[in-house]
């Protein structure tokens, strides 16, 4: 029996196959999946900004830099390697454009970019994204196997 | 962000002569009854933020106004698709069925609702307070509440720990539902409360 374990917003879990990792609502934040396929233990966290910017006292699990860090260790925790670790990610929208203003925050592209760079800098591929456009995503993510599934309200449902 | 009950009690206050005027400016726009709730003051972490605006991926239609002025903020209608589309038959005066995910009249017509509906909220709000405050253009999304909650608190590309809002549910009779709520930026808050001499 699998469960689906819900990620809330600026939050971080970990679990074992067979269960299910999901976050509901993602628009300018990014869903960032690692798991280790042949332990098959995984993690998931929704973050909403790009750097913590040293802010050690506030949630870990809001800011890319500082919930990849967190995230990679829980799931090494739980008996992966770190060399075995592949990463997908999801989100990061620009939910709405105002006419006649160039949008200078494109919060949702910052996040991909932080995202990835910090990725990078830990040494997880990243074996696919699903990223921008203005439309909000819901993710499922299988630890196990790695599917990521993708729903959206009006741009249709996918497997990544 | 901390508040006193006091500082809660004046928000709240705001809040109902704030929301009651842009609740009868809808009832008068729809010619139908619209009842509000007692507003509720919310200054919770934003991880809490979902449980009050309920199913993060359910479909709303959620106008945007930034408010401007001496006490800047933001203001947000949240409608479930349903009650969108009503209220765009009742101001159009037809049953017809349209897409409200891509009909652009449809859409122009539930961002001039918002429009009227906040600015009857902020003249309530500056005739209480004294501070000249004016709705920007109204911005139009049709999608998952928590998405769209998410980019609209994090526009700024930061954010407080604490998020600070002022919390009306409004319904109307038939089928209309909606949530309206109203986010002091930070320095905002101490204007409006020190207006009001607390």
């Amino acid at each position: 029996m699998s469960n689906v374990i819900n990620v809330g917003m600026a939050d971080l879990k970990t679990t074992k196959a067979p269960n299910i990792l999901m976050t509901a609502g993602l628009g300018s934040c990014i869903g960032i999946c690692i798991h280790d396929p042949i332990v098959k233990v995984g993690g998931m966290a929704h973050i909403m900004l790009p750097s913590a910017n040293g802010n050690n006292g506030g949630n870990p699990a809001k800011y890319a830099d500082s919930a990849m860090e967190l995230l990679i260790s829980d799931i090494l925790r739980l008996g992966a390697q770190k060399s075995r670790l592949r990463a997908k990610i999801a989100g990061g929208a620009q939910m709405f454009s105002f006419p006649g203003k160039p949008p200078v925050l494109k919060i949702g592209d910052r996040n991909a970019e932080a995202v990835t760079e910090e990725l990078k800098r830990f040494g997880i591929p990243l074996v696919i994204s699903d990223v921008g456009g203005s439309f909000g995503r819901t993710i499922h993510f299988d630890v196990g196997t790695g599917d990521l599934k993708v729903r959206t309200i009006n741009h249709g449902e996918k497997v990544i | 962000m901390e508040i006193t009950q006091l500082q809660r009690d004046a928000l709240r206050e705001i809040g109902n002569i704030g929301s009651g005027h842009a609740a009868t400016a809808l009832s008068t726009l729809l010619q139908r009854r619209i009842d509000m709730s007692v507003p509720e003051v919310w200054a919770i972490s934003f991880e809490e933020v979902a449980s009050v605006i309920g199913q993060l991926d359910s479909p709303q239609a959620v106008i945007y106004v930034k408010v401007e002025g001496d006490a800047p903020g933001k203001a947000v209608f949240f409608f479930p698709v349903e009650s969108a589309e009503i209220m765009v038959q009742a101001l159009f005066g037809s049953k017809e069925s349209f897409n409200l995910f891509e009909d652009e009249m449809a859409q122009s017509a539930l961002k001039e609702v918002g429009n009227i509906m906040v600015s009857s909220f902020l003249i309530a709000l500056t005739q209480f307070s004294g501070i000249p405050l004016q709705p920007s253009v109204p911005a139009l999304a049709v999608d998952m509440a928590g998405a769209i909650l998410d980019a609209i608190l994090l526009e700024d590309g930061s954010l407080e720990d604490k998020v600070l809002f002022i919390d009306t549910q409004l319904s109307g009779i038939p089928q209309i539902e909606g949530q309206f709520i109203f986010l002091p930026n930070d320095g905002s808050l101490r204007k409006l409360l020190g207006a009001l001499g607390i």
